[in-house]
């Protein structure tokens, strides 16, 4: 397939191509160009089935570095939801991927948004370490791309109850643990045979964390407190950490930068609603990014006021952030924080999810009117759409509602 | 004003009612009625002086329902003592040019924006439960509570609602009861006080609330209403009792006019006949007060329901006991009955694009707002968030866009009414606020951009004339609360 006439954001090193095709093959991108023609002239096109974008600006698909889609039907008020763990041992060995209902009917209207991947993570329920998240592809037959991708830890305010009232125990006992993770690697036999001292975590748990503490899988910590975040680089700056939610990341900035730690943001949220983030901004992600942090958003709440991860992105470049850093806070960033494989990048040999916009893709009266998962187009059917034109006509009495 | 030794007998005999300054009334007989004061917390609001200032070449969209001034593009607004003095496009009226001139260098001016449902002040930041003032959740119905003994002047949350371009918003109790208590209309202004805060002579609004809140919050604590059903048995018997309420005082007030009407044409009584006894007032009941003046239609109704059919109930609730609703609040079903909400005249203050955060949302669409506006009944853009009501213009356009991609033809002069005026009339303001028009309050904001793009913020934002926030002067309230901690608020 063939797709002219685009106007293609790259999020890679070519930038934006003011007018350029892409040609798919399968379930990749084959070549990006500028100009119409494709490798050696036009008789190339012969054969192939052309889109003419008719100048539209094509994004690669986006990403959202933080939901709970597919977890849950209904946010709330429903028989309990799979993203949280209330009455368990399970911490570190807790993957919610497990629980993803990839027929989830949420998942076509996220998709219309134009997000092609989500970070599905647990939260804390029962105790600091959360546990692992998921990469999830929103294609029509939604798959994970990566399940476990990430271990969640939570040390804000409101999951000090998970350690006896303090952060301080519970950094503390998030550094034995991890010490614990190290002396059940180095001793599996002994363990195994009984002879190794009793350790406080599941067996479950200590083989979720090696990865962790061999440096291959990253930790996520939910941390907003800027005296928080400068405990928490002490304690793992030597691991694959990311920082999440960073309310008061502005403040050390210059730490984070220096530690070279990605920082995944809710970019709306700049509401002093704990004594955690009396520092929240919105002009958090220009000053992280201007420090010279990486930075990825997140909507956190796919169902009520920070659900748009273009309008966050729209309002990042508001309050200061440069226009193209806020595209790759959305695609290539999160791609390579959380070691996806779609790269989130229109380049040739990369996995073809892309997204064609009716508008400037960050602005608030645009939407996707193609999208592509994988070399192919989806529906941007949902629900919602359907709802919407039963009821569009109330004047036409001519059969109940429930026929239409 | 005389009152006599009689009059003073008969206030210590326990009739209980205070005394409304100027509002004595006081007959030959020295029987008079004293009055309940209808509003014993009133609006100290006072705007400022400021100087005479004219906004020139500016986008302007006045929000006005029809005619040719809806939007102008190379236009103006003069402003002085308070009010809108004058608009026009082109060159500036010559009665301006004295004028201070603010250089709108095309930018968008703007009435300020009104935000119908918001909890900023009754459910202050920080959010602990110290700050958790917004639901009286002990009786399902709390109609003697009234949302401004809540509010809190110094939430910093209102000057980040400034900055967003809010100039007037209601503070709504919230959702646990069926009815939740009196609303309060304030102006976003920095006070020490909530008087000082409230707009001037706005009616009070009543909070009801449909659905699944009420049965929740109570039929957890395993008393009614713990349905549907039980929430429309609640709704009926309160408006019962007020019924009765009302018939009490309306039966007592007449027997008192006669009463004083006989009395000053009364001869001198005979020696031995029993003087006739004045009538005595009915028991006062702050719960039931607030629920007559609802039945006298001094009190608007701002009813809280998403699902349409429980809509369609409560406009037959509505109608059994003789009240009339004026908005539904969120109304997330709103365009399954668009039709039946303009034959009602009834408002529908909606989110943009919010669903699925509870199975009463489970059906919320983009194309709810643009739907209703279309069906011809009053569309309002509302937050009910701290974080939204800074964005209230994106949410608009949200709005806009989708009912556009459905084929209709929606421009910013549209959309700018479900932000402004539509809010402003569900709020009863709609004569003195909510569009650019000569003689308004000079509630204005002046945008850096077109109001509806994701780019655009605020520049400045006036309320009665008053420059209150100037991103480019550094001019913010800062509330004591952000003293000390958040001291950037300002730059």
């Amino acid at each position: 397939m063939l797709i002219i006439n685009a106007k293609i954001v790259t999020a890679g090193e070519n930038g934006i191509i003011e007018s350029g095709s892409l040609l798919i093959k399968g379930s990749k991108i084959s070549q990006v160009s500028s100009g119409k023609t494709v490798g050696s002239g036009p008789d190339r096109i012969s054969g192939l089935k052309v889109v003419d974008a008719e100048g539209a600006v094509i994004t690669p698909g986006l990403f959202d570095s933080g939901t709970i889609l597919a977890l849950t039907e209904v946010e709330g008020g429903t028989r309990g939801t799979d993203f949280k763990a209330d009455k368990t041992d399970f911490g570190a060995a807790f993957k919610v991927g497990m629980a993803v209902n990839r027929h989830s009917s949420m998942i076509p209207m996220v998709r219309a948004s134009g997000v092609t991947s989500v970070i599905v993570r647990p939260s804390a329920g029962s105790q600091n370490i959360a546990g692992q998240s998921a990469i999830l592809s929103l294609a029509e037959h939604a798959n994970l791309l990566n399940d476990g991708n990430a271990m969640f830890v939570d040390l804000r305010e409101r999951s000090r109850v998970f350690s006896g009232g303090t952060r301080a125990i519970a950094m503390t006992k998030l550094e034995a643990a991890l010490d614990e993770a190290m002396v059940y690697k180095k001793n599996k036999k002994a363990y195994r045979s009984g002879k190794l001292k009793q350790l406080a975590l599941s067996e479950l748990d200590l083989i979720a964390l090696e990865p962790v503490i061999d440096g291959d899988k990253p930790i996520a910590v939910y941390v907003d407190r800027a005296a928080d975040i400068e405990q928490v680089i002490k304690l793992l700056g030597n691991y694959q950490l990311i920082l999440v939610g960073a309310r008061e990341g502005w403040m050390v900035k210059e730490l984070i930068a220096k530690h070279a730690i990605p920082v995944v943001l809710n970019v709306l949220d700049n509401i002093p609603s704990t004594f955690d983030q009396l520092g929240a901004r919105l002009d958090n992600a220009a000053l992280l990014a201007s420090a010279g942090v990486t930075i990825a958003f997140m909507t956190e709440d796919i169902f009520t006021e920070t659900k748009s991860l273009t309008q966050a992105a729209g309002v990042a470049v508001a309050n200061g952030l440069p226009w193209d850093s806020a595209i790759n806070a959305i695609t290539v960033n999160p791609a390579e924080i959380w070691g996806s494989v779609v790269s989130g990048k229109l380049e040739s040999g990369q996995i073809a999810d892309l997204v064609m916009w009716d508008g400037d893709p960050l602005e608030v009266t645009s939407k996707p009117t193609r999208v592509m998962i994988h070399g192919e187009w989806v529906s941007l059917k949902s629900r919602q759409t359907l709802l919407r034109d039963r009821y569009a006509d109330l004047s036409d009495k001519s059969s109940a509602f429930g026929y239409r | 004003m005389n009152i006599g030794a009689k009059q003073s007998a008969r206030k210590a005999r326990g009739v209980f009612i205070s005394l409304l300054a100027g509002s004595v009334i006081s007959f030959s007989t020295g029987v008079y009625a004293k009055k309940i004061d209808p509003n014993p917390f009133p609006s100290t609001y006072q705007a400022r002086e400021h100087v005479d200032t004219v906004v020139t070449n500016v986008h302007v969209l006045t929000a006005q329902k029809s005619g040719d001034n809806r939007e102008i593009e190379n236009g103006w607004v003069a402003l002085s003592q308070g009010k809108i003095v004058g608009f026009g496009e082109g060159e500036v009226g010559p009665e301006f040019k004295r004028f201070n001139a603010v250089h709108g260098e095309g930018r968008w001016l703007t009435p300020g924006i009104i935000d119908v449902h918001s909890h900023l002040g009754n459910y202050a930041a920080p959010g602990y439960r110290g700050h958790s003032d917004g639901n009286e959740s002990t009786a399902p119905t709390t109609a003697q509570v009234w949302t401004e003994h809540s509010v809190w002047p110094q939430d910093p949350q209102f000057p980040l609602a400034l900055e967003g371009g809010v100039t007037s918003l209601q503070i709504l109790p919230g959702s646990a009861n069926l009815i939740g208590g009196r609303s309060v209309v304030l102006k976003n202004v920095s006070s020490r006080t909530v008087q000082g805060m409230k707009f001037p002579n706005a009616p009070y609004g009543l909070k009801m609330a449909c659905g699944e809140n009420p049965k929740r919050v109570y039929g957890s604590k395993g008393r009614s209403p713990a349905t549907r059903m039980g929430n429309v048995a609640g709704y009926r018997e309160a408006w019962i009792k007020a019924s009765e309420y009302k018939e009490k005082w309306d039966k007592y007030e007449a027997e008192l006019a006669e009463y004083n009407l006989k009395g000053a044409d009364a001869q001198p009584v005979k020696e031995g006949v029993q003087e006739k006894k004045a009538p005595e007032p009915p028991g006062r009941n702050l719960e039931l007060d607030t629920l007559k003046e609802v039945l006298e239609g001094k009190i608007r109704i701002h009813n809280h329901c998403y699902r349409a059919d429980e809509m369609v109930q409560m406009i037959d609730v509505a109608k059994e006991f003789g009240y009339v609703i004026t908005s539904f609040q969120h109304a997330v079903e709103a365009y399954k009955i668009a039709d039946i909400l303009a034959e009602n005249n009834i408002c529908s203050a909606m989110w943009a694009d919010w669903s699925r955060f509870k199975l009463e949302s489970f059906d919320g669409i983009e194309e709810n707002i643009a739907l209703v506006d279309k069906a011809g009944a009053c569309a309002i853009v509302h937050s009910d968030s701290e974080i939204s009501i800074q964005r209230l213009n994106q949410e608009a356009a949200k709005a806009m866009a989708a009912g556009n991609r459905m084929g209709m033809a929606l421009t910013e002069a549209d959309a700018i009414e479900w932000l402004t005026l539509n809010a402003a009339a569900s709020l009863g303001i709609d004569d003195r606020t909510g569009s650019i028009e000569i003689g308004k309050m000079a509630d204005l904001v002046l945008w850096d951009g077109n109001p509806f793009s994701v780019y655009t913020r605020t520049d400045q934002v006036y309320i009665d004339g008053n420059l209150l926030f100037d991103r480019k002067a550094g001019l913010r309230p800062v509330t004591d609360f952000e003293l000390g901690h958040r001291d950037w608020v300002v730059q």
